[in-house]
This record gives structure tokens, C-alpha cells and sequence, in this order.
């Protein structure tokens, strides 16, 4: 669906300043303060209607005045209230663009509940943003808050099932990269990539061959991650591509306009009934 | 070939090595606190994965096993790392060998008891009920908030209410009582997860493969774990039976959750309600199988063997 079509159908449904209850539909954009490529699609997708959509930091949720987060059998529910007095209620999200990966507490590093207060935060956000209704571009998973981390030798591995040309790739117990200071890549640094952006049914970037491209939404497809970014090195032959890693968290921008076409229309499903 | 990864002293893991020398299967123990003579490398070509595993002085082709049961313990709380500084070459090495070891079991065509990724739901409670709940187990009623009032009203509908932690790091249970009332305000920093206390019989039942293995615990402890700190004595351990409908739940949970080896916390109210409080993906089953004679070291073994 182009973009016009978003704003032809959501123009004037609401005032891009009314105060936000519990009772107004709404999208969510989850991201930290330093998310410079998130604040992008914020402006973006605002000015393909999609409205009304509220920009929530990491930051300003922990700042929030009330928490409430019910599980039950009938399901799970979130309410928070942030400082400034907006409301995100469950309920009332119609679509969330999810960039949160960890929680910022600085603040308390050094107390001595620094570490169990960080762990209680990361899996109290595991929890109320997996109590989120769909669609959620990444949606919360046991391996992390927008969408499951994946170690470079597992995202090998699913590439090839999905029908990817992939490098070798090697690892041994002696070897001197230290993980906690650098991550292993399939390719020396510095090599040039190209990066594909899946995004539900469609992928954005650069034209790709056929197997290429639908190698992409297969690897998306296999990751359960709707949002994914792909990354490739083009060998010598203009037909040659080889997987070079895959993330959750892409650089927005770098999927320029039809990026945001297709975020838009990932996150625009119809919603007939208000939020009770 | 099997591979038994972590120290030779922790309970579980010579249990099922016991079972495995009882059957006489072949096996290999990789004993962590000998990293530094040990070696492996790992390739991943073409969708097949290879390579090799230097240990106890012997060579072997990554894909001569056929299972892995992985109970490897954090590596910075080694007594051979102790005296070492973090980014010394000991603790790289460990590092590396620890964490080759780890990807490959990510994706080796093998049975593993278990994947670390699948693991991972147990890091969050409420997230977990969140999937316990859509394979038909009830999950207490729970409330995560920073509101006095919310806990107030929570404990007004529900009587008696607990408190635990959210993530897995490992708390005491415990009842809310009048003298916590006073405390809250001092929680508005931190939500705090407070669950309706739910009657009946704790029951634990570990899962390997299709075979269940269900244990009644007795106690008026609110956590049986720490029976005799709670209610001043231990708690009652038996062999129960489960409806055969009951134990098909708790296979089909713990193959949801991706784990082949699980155990499963349930509470069963006097009207037959079945509650699941939390799914362990790493039990220390040797207290049970200790308590009730369960073959449960005997079953993984069994399940590793068939692989």
C-alpha cells in the first residue's frame, strides 16, 4: 500500500496533540534516547499518518509514575503511566515499532542491588512487552527484548536453511578474538557489505535476485523476526552474493523512504472495535 | 557417542554418568576444571557442521556424538581461575573453549540436554506463564506494579498473597504479611511481583522426552525449598501418578518450550485445578531422585543413549 494511501485513510481521525488516555487508540514507537535512526521513522511514519504515534525512550519508562502488569489465565495486560502523564495501555496499542534492547540503569550502577535490580527490569520488560498485541516489529523473546539475539555461528546456520549462499565460517577454542570486547563477523572488517531490510512480506534495499530476496524473508521467517536486517558482501561477478550476518535492530535509515512505506504498512492493520 | 559437559562433583551429572556406566554406554566427560588442556574447533559449511573435540588426551570428530548433556557452570567461579585476573589468557581460553562448546550444541544435529536458547523463558516469570498459559495450564494470578494501592486492593480480593522475584535469579518465596503493608512505599523504584497464593499440593514433575515423573511435596512452607526455614521442619517428598492427560500437558509444555529435560512446578487445588507455576530448564533433579527413588538420572540416560 503506498504512503498516500495511509494518510488519505487516516487523516483527521486524530489531532496529533490530544491528550493520550487509556481510551485512545494509538501506534508505539519503543526506543532509547540515543536511537537516532528510531527518531527517524518517528518523523517518517508520522508523516505517512500513521497517528496518533507516541515516541517512548527507555528512559522515559523508567521514569514512569505506575506499573501495572497482570497475567492470568485470560491473558496478560500492561498500564503504565509515564511521568508526563501519558498512558500506554495494552488495550489501546493498534501497532508497536519495538527498539528497546536493554534496560538504562545506570543510575544505580554501583549500589549494591545494581545487579538484581538489572535483572528484575529485564525480565519485568521481557514480560509487559511480550503483552503487547501484535503486530510488533520486534515483538519481546527469550533471548531478547526486540526480538531473539542470535550468536554469528546460529545466524550461519539458519541462513543456510533458508536457502542463502553462506561463507565458511570457523571457530576454535584457541583462538585470541575476546567476545566480550569484539564480535566475531564472517567477514574482516572493513569489507564491504550491502544491507537488505526484511520487513514482513517485503524486503527493502538494494534490487536482489529472485533466491536472494526470498532467501531474506525465509531467514526472517526461521528467526521469527519480522524486522530484520540482512547484511551481504557482493563477491566479483555481479550475481554473486554471500551472507555476511543478519540483526534485529537495522539502521532505519539506511532503508531510506521505502523503508517506511513498508514499516507503515506492516504496522497499519485495521481495527474495527474501540478499545474498551 | 554421548558428551557429558561440566565438574565431576556436581550431583546430577554423576548421577546420569552413573546410569550411563550401569547401561554401559559409551560416553565422553568433558570436566570443565580441565580446560586447559583440552582443544576444539568448530566449521560450519554448506549447512553442515564439523569439526573437532580434544579431550582426556583423545581426538574426536564433532559429529561421532550423538547427544550432549550440558551442565557447565559459570566458568569465572572455577577454583583453576580464582587466583587469575578476567582477561588473563587462562580466562580467555576457558572462555573460548567454553563457548565454541556452547554454539556448537546451538546447532549440532544431536540430542542436548538442553539448548541454552530455549532456557532463556525461565530468565523472565511472568513472561514464561505468559507461554505456560497457552498450552492449557492455569497460571496464579499475578500483579507486577510500583502502586501501594494496586497491592492492597490485590491482597484485599485475593486474602493471601506472595511476593517473589520477577527474573530467575533465585528468591524466597514469600507470604504477605501486615508487617510488609509498611513497606511499600519503599518499592515505588522497582516493580515488585506479587501472585495470589493458590491451596493444593506442590507438585514437581520432571520431563525427559515422553516420560514423566511426578513428585507430591508436603509441606506448610509457602517454599518447599526452604521447608525447614519456613515451617521448621523438611518437606514430604512421594511418587504421585498423574492423569494420563495431566502428563501429556506437562510433555507437550516442556516440547513447546523446547526442552527435552524440564521440570515443571505445578500446585493441584483440592477442586482439581491444575496450576503451573515455572518451568525449570535446568532441574537439580538428584534432590527427588534422592527423596522418592525415581529413576530420573536412569530416564535422561536412557534418553541420551537413544539418540
Amino acid at each position: 500500500m503506498p504512503a498516500s494511501t495511509f494518510v488519505a485513510m487516516l487523516a483527521g481521525r486524530q489531532d496529533a496533540c490530544a491528550p493520550i488516555s487509556a481510551n485512545t487508540f494509538m501506534w508505539l514507537l519503543l526506543c532509547s534516547a540515543q536511537d537516532a535512526s528510531a527518531h527517524w521513522a518517528y518523523k517518517g511514519l508520522r508523516a505517512r499518518g500513521l497517528l496518533p504515534l507516541e515516541l517512548v525512550t527507555a528512559e522515559m519508562l523508567l521514569q514512569s509514575r505506575k506499573w501495572e502488569h497482570r497475567v492470568d489465565a485470560s491473558g496478560a495486560s500492561i498500564s503504565i503511566t509515564l511521568a508526563d502523564g501519558r498512558v500506554i495501555n495494552n488495550k489501546a496499542v493498534r501497532g508497536t515499532l519495538n527498539r528497546l534492547t536493554y534496560v538504562p540503569l545506570q543510575s544505580l550502577e554501583g549500589t549494591p542491588d545494581y545487579d538484581y535490580a538489572t535483572q528484575e527490569y529485564a525480565a519485568f520488560f521481557m514480560s509487559w512487552l511480550y503483552a503487547l498485541p501484535p503486530p510488533v516489529l520486534n515483538g519481546a523473546a527469550a533471548q531478547g527484548l526486540s526480538g531473539a539475539w542470535r550468536h554469528v555461528s546460529e545466524w550461519v546456520s539458519l541462513a543456510n536453511k533458508a536457502g542463502l549462499p553462506t561463507p565458511l565460517y570457523r571457530q576454535t577454542s584457541h583462538d585470541t578474538i575476546n567476545e566480550k570486547l569484539e564480535m566475531r563477523k564472517l567477514f574482516p572488517n572493513g569489507t564491504p557489505t550491502t544491507l537488505a531490510i526484511a520487513v514482513g512480506d517485503r524486503v527493502v534495499g538494494p534490487p536482489l535476485p529472485r533466491e536472494i530476496r526470498d532467501g531474506c524473508l525465509r531467514l526472517a521467517h526461521l528467526a521469527q523476526t519480522p524486522l530484520l536486517g540482512i547484511e551481504f558482501v557482493r563477491g566479483t561477478s555481479s550475481n554473486s552474493w554471500s551472507f555476511a550476518g543478519a540483526t534485529h535492530m537495522p539502521d532505519l535509515r539506511l532503508g531510506g523512504e521505502p523503508l517506511l512505506d513498508a514499516l507503515a504498512a506492516e504496522l497499519f492493520q485495521p481495527r474495527s472495535s474501540s478499545p474498551s | 557417542m554421548i558428551l557429558l559437559c561440566g565438574i565431576t562433583t556436581e550431583s546430577p551429572l554423576a548421577l546420569v554418568r552413573e546410569a550411563l556406566d550401569e547401561m554401559g554406554a559409551p560416553y565422553v566427560f568433558l570436566n570443565q576444571r580441565r580446560f586447559s588442556v583440552m582443544k576444539m574447533a568448530l566449521e560450519i559449511s554448506g549447512g553442515r557442521t564439523s569439526g573437532r573435540l580434544d579431550v582426556n588426551g583423545d581426538s574426536y570428530p564433532l559429529d561421532e556424538f550423538s547427544a550432549i548433556f550440558s551442565r557447565l557452570m559459570d566458568y569465572r567461579f572455577l577454583p583453576e581461575l580464582r587466583d587469575k585476573p578476567e582477561g588473563s589468557p587462562e580466562h580467555l581460553l576457558c572462555h573460548n573453549l567454553l563457548d565454541t562448546l556452547t554454539r556448537w550444541a546451538e546447532i549440532a544435529p544431536a540430542r542436548v540436554v538442553n539448548r541454552v536458547a530455549p532456557m532463556g523463558s525461565n530468565f523472565s516469570k511472568p513472561f514464561q506463564a505468559q507461554l505456560i498459559s497457552q498450552f492449557g495450564f492455569e497460571v496464579p494470578e499475578t500483579l507486577i506494579t510500583n502502586d501501594p494501592n494496586l497491592v492492597r486492593a490485590f491482597r484485599e480480593r485475593h486474602q493471601k498473597i506472595i511476593y517473589k522475584s520477577i527474573s530467575g535469579v533465585r528468591s524466597i518465596v514469600q507470604t504477605f504479611s501486615d508487617d510488609d503493608l509498611a513497606r511499600l512505599e519503599h518499592f515505588r523504584w522497582c516493580p515488585t511481583q506479587f501472585q495470589a497464593f493458590v491451596e493444593g499440593t506442590n507438585v514437581r514433575v520432571h520431563t525427559v522426552g515422553e516420560r514423566v515423573f511426578p513428585t507430591a511435596i508436603r509441606t506448610d512452607a509457602t517454599d518447599y525449598r526452604y521447608a525447614q526455614r519456613q515451617a521448621g521442619d523438611h518437606a514430604e517428598l512421594r511418587e504421585v501418578e498423574l492423569s494420563d492427560e495431566l502428563a501429556e500437558m506437562c510433555v507437550r509444555l516442556a516440547q513447546g518450550l523446547g526442552l527435552a529435560f524440564a521440570g515443571i512446578d505445578l500446585k493441584i487445588t483440592p477442586e482439581n485445578r491444575v496450576y503451573c507455576f515455572e518451568v525449570n530448564p535446568s532441574p537439580a533433579f538428584s534432590y527427588y531422585e534422592a527423596n522418592t527413588g525415581q529413576p530420573i538420572a536412569r530416564a535422561v540416560a536412557e534418553y541420551l543413549a537413544s539418540g
